[in-house]
């Protein structure tokens, strides 16, 4: 029997040809054909569709308060599809009251129910698309079916689970993700399941800690972020056990975490962390100290703004700039460091916080500072780079492409 | 004399028939991924990616030449993106118009020390200059470094967030552009380096303040068959080859990157004649060299709109650039091709864009003057080359309605019935003159390569302002 490529060659190119055009023409026809009959469908459904809105919206409020029967329209699958976009949008911008308003018309209505239902009943994209409106009603009720669904085997719908379980933004839903992932393992980009975990674990973060412990790899990794983000003062104490930990990530989260805490403890654990040989854990203990606002930080943040990081530079600037200590005085110590580099990230944030002239003119009414010492810091500032006192240097810094006002 | 011809019509033949069979392919993955695309939309609401506290800060780089006709328009469309962690530094390129006292007046500019760290090459930077009507917006003036690459460059040293999203100074992004190509980041923020969004044709569609108020098709001929190139070139192509991680262009009009690997490659190539190619390509070099597991993807729906060229002059010089480009790029890189480290890129995206790309205009014209030839000679029949003719139009108005169909099916931006019966009617209108013209144009773009000439002419454009008042 002779093989697919030799009927082929045997067609010969004009045979093929023949038979190419007439299928491209064909193909063109039905190509045609659909736009067009797609359009018209169309236009008379969103003609309907948009005169149903209508109506209903007219009757909003005695939709939403059940004194329209619901069998009057949830057995209209065109009716109900309507109702429910509708309130599922609604939800988005409601009040509290609005929401839990809301909420009692989809329970009374069994909207839910039908929901949690096809949630776990039906496969593919429509089970996605019933774990989508479960997660956007935010319905403790709907928990247990979003988490049955993050063992799903497609991976599209354990994802539209996992953001159905961070909207309900509840410690339960915390729970099931958290047993889920420790169960199976990180089986999803690391992201979203982070996302989740952070809207679920802001009101009790403490149910993070034995899952931190027990993760390991890039799960600990994940949560460990997470942690940095939910942190709160309460969990100071429980975060120390991260600070000399192996996982870069864990050692930036507990360092994001204590910035939230005023213990002294916190500090020095802070300014040991701001000398950590990975620049984000660095990073990240720069930004803490700044937020403690406690004047013993200004050496570590002179330190960082002398960083290699430009981003700890910057970030040390700015916490520099926020404190209430002495500017002038934090000003002459930037200056003494001799450092071209953290010069420069302090200037772009005191420009960025529009504070240069404020600066200039404190120097000049300030009569306890040297008239020597008022011209060197004011030429530094007018000129944007250190005094020459280093010739070779000076010249290098104006030969670079950067700005000299 | 008879035997070579036959041989060199087969040659183009089969040439003909595997570019319309790969087109094809590509037309069937792009259907596909555009459904499964939308598909997945159902599942991310835009609200709750801006409300989730992940989501990267971005820097937008538009880098502006010579364009105070539209530099207000413009700036203002990027400040009012709807993205939680935005800083958007213009880069003014030594504009010999007004275009740096526009943006003072409209924006309040006062002379700062950002930082600035030359870690790309560009040239001498003037000033830095930050808004006090809006902080987020940094200006930075530059003296004219010849070459879009250059200010690109220049807003890269002054970038402080993790990804770069580079931008064309005369283009409007849509409102949720910016959530939208930031969508796959989020998925995977390990793998995903860069990704691509889609431009689209802004003449003659209608702006105020700085939005897109109306989407209708141009009048103009010339932009109508633009509209259906942007189509097949980014619902098609585009979209079919990210399906494999071997996308090999991101618009320079809109595209996403991570900001420490456009660094580590040493920022745009200035001399570069296609810096967005010439990025993507030296991307794809790097991170196959580390063995690194990353991809590029391309996102069709956050839309850019840009003005395209609307006389014959301006889209012969276009185009014969982006030839330029194309070659400029393909040369240094030849040493990728067939390179088992370089995997899929070496052995199919780069001799793709070699054999179907650079040397088409070549190989036209080739076929062009033996299939005259042989006709002068005899040695052609008639009736076969009549078929494949027929044929040929046929299968390019096939894949041209194709995109049009992908565009109906998914984004559906031409609502009015008329724009879609003339986009339709044009994809029949599209192959005679105009393809011929591109291929003079493509070649003309090859010769000047070859003979050294590396210039950047500018191009006509009326200008975002002018466009909103139409």
């Amino acid at each position: 029997m002779e093989s697919i490529f030799e009927k082929f060659w045997r067609l010969g190119p004009a045979a093929f040809v023949v038979k190419a055009v007439f299928a491209a023409i064909i193909g063109n026809a039905l190509l045609l054909a659909f736009i067009l009959l797609r359009r018209a469908y169309r236009r008379r459904y969103f003609a309907r569709r948009d005169a149903r809105v209508f109506e209903w919206r007219q009757k909003w409020d005695s939709l939403i308060s059940g004194k329209i029967p619901y069998e009057k329209w949830r057995k209209k699958p065109f009716d109900r599809r309507i109702i429910e976009a509708m309130v599922l949008d609604a939800f988005e911008a409601a009040t509290p009251a609005e929401s839990a308003r809301l909420l009692n018309f989809l329970r009374a209505s069994g909207l839910i129910e039908k929901r949690v239902f096809e949630a776990r009943r039906l496969v593919g994209w429509r089970r996605m698309r019933a774990l989508v409106a479960l997660g956007r009603t935010r319905a403790p009720e709907g928990i247990p079916a979003l988490a049955e669904a993050l063992r799903d085997r497609n991976l599209e719908v354990r994802l539209a689970a996992l953001r159905g379980l961070g909207r309900t933004a509840s410690p339960q839903a915390a729970e099931e993700i958290l047993s889920w992932v420790s169960e199976t393992g990180l089986s999803v980009p690391a992201l979203p399941l982070q996302s989740a975990l952070i809207q679920c674990c802001a009101e009790r973060p403490q149910i993070l800690l034995p899952y931190v412990q027990q993760a390991k790899g890039p799960l600990r990794e994940a949560l460990g972020r997470v942690l940095g983000e939910v942190a709160t003062p309460s969990l100071a104490l429980d975060l120390l056990q991260f600070v000399g930990d192996d996982l870069d990530e864990l050692r930036a989260a507990a360092a994001r975490a204590m910035s939230h805490t005023r213990s002294g403890l916190a500090f020095d654990l802070l300014n040991e962390l701001a000398r950590d040989k990975v620049w984000f854990v660095r990073l990240r203990a720069i930004v803490s100290l700044g937020k403690l606002s406690d004047p013993r930080a200004v050496s570590a943040l002179l330190r960082g703004l002398r960083d290699s990081n430009r981003l700890v530079r910057l970030r040390a600037a700015e916490a520099l700039i926020e404190l209430k200590t002495d500017r002038l005085w934090i000003l002459q110590q930037v200056v003494e460091t001799q450092d071209r580099y953290a010069f420069h990230a302090y200037l772009t944030a005191l420009e960025n916080a529009n504070l240069r002239e404020e600066l200039e003119s404190g120097i000049r009414a300030n009569a306890a500072v040297l008239p020597d010492e008022k011209r060197r810091l004011l030429n530094v500032l007018h000129k944007g780079s250190l005094t020459p006192e280093k010739p070779a240097e000076a010249e290098a810094i104006s030969r670079e492409p950067v700005l000299q006002p | 004399m008879i035997r070579f011809l036959d041989i060199s019509n087969h040659t183009l033949f089969w040439y003909y028939v595997a570019s319309n069979i790969a087109y094809l392919i590509m037309l069937l993955v792009a259907l596909k991924t555009s459904a499964l695309h939308q598909r997945r939309l159902e599942s991310h609401c835009l609200g709750w990616v801006k409300q989730n506290r992940m989501v990267p800060p971005i820097t937008i780089i538009a880098p502006a030449h010579n364009e105070e006709a539209s530099i207000r328009v413009a700036v203002r469309n990027l400040l009012e993106l709807d993205y939680p962690e935005l800083e958007v530094i213009v880069v003014n390129d030594g504009s010999e118009d007004r275009t740096l006292d526009e943006l003072r007046e409209a924006f309040q500019l006062r002379l700062v020390r950002a930082v600035y760290v030359p870690q790309a090459k560009c040239a001498l930077v003037r000033g830095l200059y930050r808004s006090d009507v809006d902080g987020r917006l940094l200006v930075v003036d530059k003296e004219a470094g010849g070459s879009k690459a250059d200010a690109v460059n220049a807003g890269l040293n002054a970038a402080t967030s993790p990804y770069v999203c580079v931008v064309d100074s005369d283009s409007l992004l849509e409102r949720d552009a910016l959530l939208r190509i930031t969508l796959p980041i989020l998925e995977d923020p390990k793998r995903v380096v860069a990704v691509g969004g889609i431009i689209r044709v802004l003449n003659g569609s209608e702006i105020a303040g700085g939005q897109l108020r109306r989407i209708r098709l141009p009048r103009k001929s010339i932009e109508v068959i633009q509209v259906i190139e942007y189509l097949r070139a980014f619902l098609i192509g585009r979209e079919a080859w990210a399906q494999g991680n071997m996308l090999m262009i991101i618009s320079g009009a809109f595209g996403l990157f991570r900001t420490d690997l456009v660094r580590a490659v040493g920022g745009y190539r200035s001399s570069s004649m296609g810096e967005d190619i010439d990025l993507v390509a030296r991307l794809h070099r790097h991170l196959r060299e580390k063995g690194s597991d990353y991809e590029i993807r391309f996102v069709p729906d956050p839309m850019c709109w840009t003005e395209v060229p609307s006389d014959l002059k301006s889209l012969g010089r276009q185009r014969a650039r982006w030839q330029k480009g194309l070659l400029d790029v393909l040369w240094p890189n030849r040493d990728m091709l067939f390179r088992p480290r370089y995997g899929r890129i070496g052995w199919i995206a780069l001799p793709y864009l070699w054999l179907f790309e650079l040397l088409a205009p070549v190989l036209e014209t080739v076929g062009i003057a033996t299939i005259i030839l042989a006709s002068c000679l005899g040695a052609l029949n008639r009736q076969f080359f009549l078929e494949f003719l027929i044929f040929g139009y046929a299968f390019a108005t096939l894949i041209s309605i194709g995109s049009v169909l992908q565009e109906e099916v998914t984004y559906k931006r031409y609502n009015d019935w008329k724009d879609v019966v003339r986009l339709v009617s044009y994809c029949f209108l599209e192959h005679f003159p105009y393809r011929q013209l591109h291929m003079i144009w493509r070649l003309q773009g090859m010769w000047q390569y070859l003979r050294g000439d590396r210039t950047w002419k500018p191009l006509k454009r009326t200008g975002l302002a002018s466009i909103g008042a139409r």
